[in-house]
């Protein structure tokens, strides 16, 4: 008797310290982040850091403003969910309400081949194919703004259709049986009953669609153009801030090495601010569904 | 037949010596030199055990200026120097550095173009093609990162004449990190203009790029030992007149086939036999 509680009190704490292992990375990684990079501030101040365009590490005189990497991640990142959330949405309902068996089992697996795919693949295709496309339809060179994003939406679109489809199928019956049994249609019950009820589930999974996207390197990398300069529209040339950290990461040292930490921290400080979204977003529409039902 | 015993003797003992060679030693001098000396010392580390030296890329002039004053022993440059600025110090070349112009062949028209033009382009002032006698089409510039050697070369090659030391060049081009990536993007991209080393341009020429003649000049080894292609200059170890036994060696190491292999796969050109 004693010898068995011995032993669930032991696998309790194997399973704690598992669980455990993972708070203490994320501690790790931020402690280290921000011993390494937090010191840039010592010599340039936190507004020239986040608001100058001016990056000239290596200079003379060096320049150490991140804003046109920011705004390049932004840009990316926005424009790659205007393409990916639409198709998202609408693959994830066709999976999830209106395809027979056959046709979802393929979809299916070639949505889960396309979460495969490295992403250095997706960089190749979109020099061989994409910033063709883009500098037909754009000019220039077709390393931009426009290519980037369009790799990236079809990188995110798996995490979209995936969560989208699961959030549906996840609701209850009497949900669905109930509205048709009301007399509305198919269409009437999808858009009225089911999307919002699964909000909270799209939504997450659009924020998870996003962070891969602000937080992808190489793909964007190959496409770019990697100038470090503030995007000009679609068919302007883009760095990211994980482009930014990539490309001078391999020669940098002194300062310069430590304002690719402090880059680090800002992107670590757009997924912190994603998740908290998410937490919320996710917090208040369950209490609005309860809400709802309560009612 | 004692004669011999002693030679012998001699020789012996200059092999001991040789095998013998230890300490830690300073060189210092050229960044585009250094990744030529970075993988020398490290074979010539191998092969004398005991031996350490570290190379510090500070620059030709600064390299030059530490060796006479006796900080280190042995400096890199990619300056040619004149005696008076030698001032009694040896340079030995070890190498050549030719930069090749490659374009997307889709700029017909061009096959020609001058230092100046190209500067022009690369400073960001002519940004069409119909502006150096081709088509009408936007110049696509493609760059090295900071990190490279090329990107340094380039710009002192090419740039440094008409717009001074300090590196300028146009933001509005591609940053690519190696000449792979180079190749690739030049090669899909029409309009679009960058430079590789010359070993590495054959194979890019091979894969349908297009290399740019300088001032009418082939882009060629042939033309850069003949000092007839602007784009290109030798690369030297400079020494004292009387060098030590390591620096010796290790002179005389990197002009050794083993050496000049070492040059080779650094991307810059080995000297001529």
């Amino acid at each position: 008797m004693v010898k068995r509680r011995l032993f669930e009190r032991g696998v309790e704490k194997v399973l704690f310290a598992c669980a455990f292992l993972s708070v203490a990375a994320v501690l790790f990684i931020t402690v280290f982040l921000f011993q390494r990079g937090i010191p840039l501030f010592r010599k340039v101040s936190v507004l020239e850091f986040l608001f100058s365009t001016r990056w000239e590490p290596t200079a003379e005189n060096p320049g150490y403003g991140i804003l046109s990497f920011i705004l390049g991640s932004l840009w990316v990142t926005l424009l790659s969910l205007v393409i990916a959330v639409p198709v998202g949405l609408s693959a994830g309902i066709y999976l999830a309400e209106l395809s027979d068996k056959r046709s979802s089992t393929a979809i299916r697996s070639a949505v889960e081949l396309l979460a495969g795919i490295p992403s250095v693949v997706y960089g190749l295709f979109g020099i061989a194919v994409i910033t063709t496309i883009s500098r037909t339809v754009f000019g220039g060179s077709g390393y931009n703004v426009a290519s980037a994003a369009l790799v990236l939406s079809i990188m995110t679109l798996p995490t979209i259709i995936n969560i989208t489809e699961v959030s549906l199928r996840a609701l209850p019956r009497e949900l669905k049986e109930g509205s048709l049994a009301l007399g509305a249609t198919h269409w009437q019950t999808i858009v009225k009953v089911l999307l919002p009820a699964a909000r909270s589930g799209i939504l997450a999974g659009v924020i998870l669609g996003m962070g891969r996207a602000i937080g992808e390197t190489m793909a964007v990398l190959m496409v770019g153009g990697n100038a470090p300069i503030p995007p000009e529209g679609l068919s302007g040339m883009v760095r990211t801030l994980t482009m930014n950290i990539i490309t001078d990461m391999s020669y940098a040292v002194g300062d310069h090495l430590t304002s690719l930490f402090t880059t680090g921290i800002v992107l670590f400080l757009f997924i912190l601010i994603l998740n908290l979204i998410v937490q919320l977003a996710l917090k208040s529409s369950i209490s609005g569904i309860e809400g709802d039902t309560g009612a | 037949m004692k004669k011999r015993i002693a030679a012998i003797v001699l020789a012996l003992a200059a092999l001991g010596a040789f095998a013998q060679m230890s300490g830690t030693y300073t060189f210092g001098g050229s960044t585009t030199v250094a990744p030529i000396a970075y993988a020398a010392i490290e074979q010539f580390q191998k092969d004398n055990p005991g031996v350490k030296i570290s190379y510090e890329a500070i620059g030709s002039g600064a390299g030059l200026k530490s060796l006479q004053e006796g900080k280190i022993t042995l400096s890199g440059s990619s300056a040619e120097y004149d005696a008076a600025a030698l001032k009694g110090m040896v340079a030995h070349p070890i190498a050549l550095d030719g930069l090749t112009v490659i374009i997307n062949k889709k700029v017909t028209g061009v096959r020609n173009i001058t230092l100046d033009n190209l500067a022009k382009i690369y400073h960001g002032d002519i940004t069409n093609w119909k502006d150096v006698g081709g088509k009408n089409m936007p110049i696509v510039v493609v760059n090295r990162d900071e990190s490279s050697g090329t990107y340094a070369s380039f710009w002192e090659l090419v740039c440094q004449k008409p717009f001074g030391k300090k590196i300028a060049y146009t933001k509005n081009a591609i940053v690519t990190k190696e000449n792979g990536e180079v190749a690739v993007k030049v090669l899909a991209t029409p309009g679009a203009v960058g430079y590789v080393g010359m070993a590495f341009a054959e194979e890019v020429v091979k894969a349908g790029g297009l290399e740019l003649y300088v001032e009418g000049v082939q882009p060629t080894t042939a033309n850069v030992i003949a000092k007839k292609y602007p784009v290109a200059r030798h690369l030297f170890l400079i020494t004292p007149p009387a060098p030590g036994a390591v620096e010796k060696a290790f002179l005389d190491f990197v002009l050794s086939p083993k050496g000049q292999a070492i040059v080779k796969s650094t991307d810059y050109i080995p000297l001529p036999r």
